[in-house]
């Protein structure tokens, strides 16, 4: 087992905000958890990389990741797993940057801050990663400000950044919600291939039921801070159990289902 | 069928950039939106769907082209005749938080359109706020709330409730649903026809998400680079000829397990507004390009009747 999460509880001050949350990833799988807004979910991704907002706290529980529990690493513990064991997708990479310097300088930055690579090695390292997320013209793109590139390809930086240790865990906070379709559908392409790839796990964080299915072999759906179902994906969606699941799914806009006119 | 309420004619907006260029937001748009319907606009950012909105809603002039609404061209009115022009076409905005003044009360945002227009007095704007309030299915003690004491929800109901005030024809929605969970989502659409129903507003809908307006538009004109690529009924989505639309479709996710095998992905990245390739738009995507596609840029035209496409190859 990759990582086993038992009964977390994370609250903001006197306020419980995820409660008794318990899941197991094996190496390689894919986890969804699915949600509405408030329902908790970013919380719970972000517990397990330590990146709490201030005032969060882990009240309860234990994440064991190959079998040290995460609880008990110091900050410079916590430092050498992030970034390399375990990284982080953002629902925006562009944000996760800072605009004022180039992509390739933070890039380099980035790797260098991860291992003992010289400036020339970390950036034929960031060419290749970005060559393997299908961006055309990488070189050209380590040159770019966040800002000059799409959104999409601004996606693709963030996962190429995230995958250039192998991570073992990836983490993915709503990774294609700000994209358009064709878009969303490209990155959701890409991420099964990086997963199936390297054999990374990973854990996203999505409100799109859709991808859900399309993506995963574990779901989990949340709300108000609790766990309402928690399954093999294909069990979840065909044989919903939960009353909230039930009409979570009723809702899903489909091509080809309900009309109202 | 019914009558037309509204013709979009060869409606063209540019816009200047440095260096004496253009960018071309909408190119040639001709739609008819037919009275008590609702037309769904749909297609990817950038592709010109919110400037169209905006020259229907007279917010913007277009560099040219008619837009004929109650018998004449709105884009010629000027002065108290624009103004008074706005009475018929209201809007509903992508983001509920953003749309209102968070220091005025519901009862004050609602009925604001009608004391604009001194349709009602103020002693009237109490009872006529919860009257509304009513019709969008909200309890009609929120009268006294303010914005931020709701749920998302709520206040995309406020600003439905706004926009109806004034007994519009026509109500233009941005995106209304997309900042909305999914199930709030089910709810306000329901709510947007079971209106339509009882009223016969006409909706027009803007919005990047062909499943969701599958579910209640009566026409869906696809647009791409500012250009119109197919327009169709909303039960003959399976129907649709062009290759980008069928691209859209097969990006759907669908939490059928069935229906993703068919997912595709389509290659590529929308060419920058500023040099949009001479020919069909489309061209450096689509898997069925040829050499004609390249040279000449395709007619939009009418394939069968209320179905338009342009491409060269629709029936490929």
């Amino acid at each position: 087992m990759l990582l086993s999460v038992s009964n977390l509880s994370i609250s903001y001050g006197k306020n419980l905000t995820v409660q008794d949350v318990s899941f197991d990833l094996e190496e390689g799988k894919i986890l969804t958890i699915v949600g509405e807004s408030g329902s908790g979910k970013t919380t719970v991704i972000r517990a397990i990389l330590n990146c709490l907002p201030r005032g969060g706290s882990i009240s309860n529980g234990s994440m064991i990741f190959e079998g040290k529990n995460l609880l008990d690493l110091d900050e410079k513990g916590w430092r050498s797993l992030r970034g390399k064991d375990i990284s982080m997708i953002f629902q925006d990479s562009g944000n996760m940057m800072n605009p004022i310097h180039t992509i390739g300088k933070q890039f380099i930055e980035y790797i260098q801050v991860h291992s003992d690579l010289d400036k020339k090695s970390a950036y034929d390292r960031a060419i290749e990663n970005l060559t393997l997320m299908n961006l055309p013209n990488p070189a050209n793109i380590m040159n770019s400000y966040t800002f000059e590139l799409s959104g999409g390809m601004r996606q693709r930086v963030g996962i190429a950044m995230a995958i250039t240790f192998q991570p073992k865990l990836l983490l993915a906070d709503e990774p294609t919600s700000a994209l358009d379709v064709t878009t969303q559908a490209q990155i959701v392409g890409e991420l099964m291939f990086i997963t199936r790839g390297t054999g990374a796990a990973m854990i996203m964080v999505t409100h799109n039921l859709g991808v859900a299915s399309y993506l995963s072999d574990n779901l989990m759906v949340m709300s108000q801070g609790r766990v309402v179902e928690y399954g093999k994906t294909s069990d979840v969606i065909e044989h919903p159990q939960a009353e909230y699941t039930k009409s979570l799914l009723k809702s899903v806009p489909e091509i080809g289902g309900r009309r109202y006119v | 069928m019914s009558e037309t309420i509204m013709r979009v004619e060869h409606v063209t907006k540019k816009f200047p950039v440095d260096g004496g260029r253009f960018l071309t937001a909408c190119d040639d748009i001709s739609l008819d939106i037919r009275r008590g319907e609702t037309v769904a606009i749909v297609g990817e950012s950038g592709c010109g769907k919110t400037t169209l909105l905006k020259s229907i809603m007279n917010m913007q002039l277009p560099t040219s082209g008619k837009i004929i609404f109650r018998g004449e061209d709105i884009t010629k009115l000027r002065g108290e005749s624009k103004r008074q022009n706005y009475r018929h076409i209201q809007m509903v905005f992508q983001d509920p938080t953003t749309a209102f003044d968070p220091k005025m009360k519901i009862k004050d945002i609602i009925c604001e359109p009608l004391l604009n227009f001194d349709l009602i007095s103020r002693s009237e704007v109490e009872s006529r706020a919860r009257e509304l309030l009513k019709q969008v299915e909200l309890p009609e003690d929120f009268v006294n709330r303010y914005p931020h004491n709701m749920s998302g929800g709520q206040r995309q109901r406020v600003a439905i409730a706004r926009a109806l005030s004034l007994e519009p024809e026509i109500i233009a929605c941005d995106e209304a649903t997309s900042a909305l969970d999914v199930s709030v989502q089910d709810t306000i659409i329901r709510l947007l026809v079971k209106l339509q129903r009882e009223k016969g507003i006409t909706y027009i809908f803007v919005c990047h998400d062909l499943a969701l307006v599958s579910m209640f538009a009566h026409r869906i004109a696809v647009m791409y680079l500012g250009n119109q690529m197919e327009t169709l009924d909303g039960d003959k989505l399976e129907n649709a000829k062009h290759p980008y639309t069928k691209a859209l479709l097969k990006a759907v996710f669908s939490t059928d397990q069935e229906k993703n095998q068919y997912i595709g992905i389509l290659p590529g990245d929308i060419p920058s507004p500023l040099d949009i390739p001479s020919g069909c738009p489309f061209q450096n995507r689509c898997e069925f390009c040829e050499e004609i596609c390249k040279s000449k840029k395709p007619e939009f035209k009418e394939i069968e009747t209320d179905h338009f496409v342009a491409c060269h190859k629709h029936d490929a």
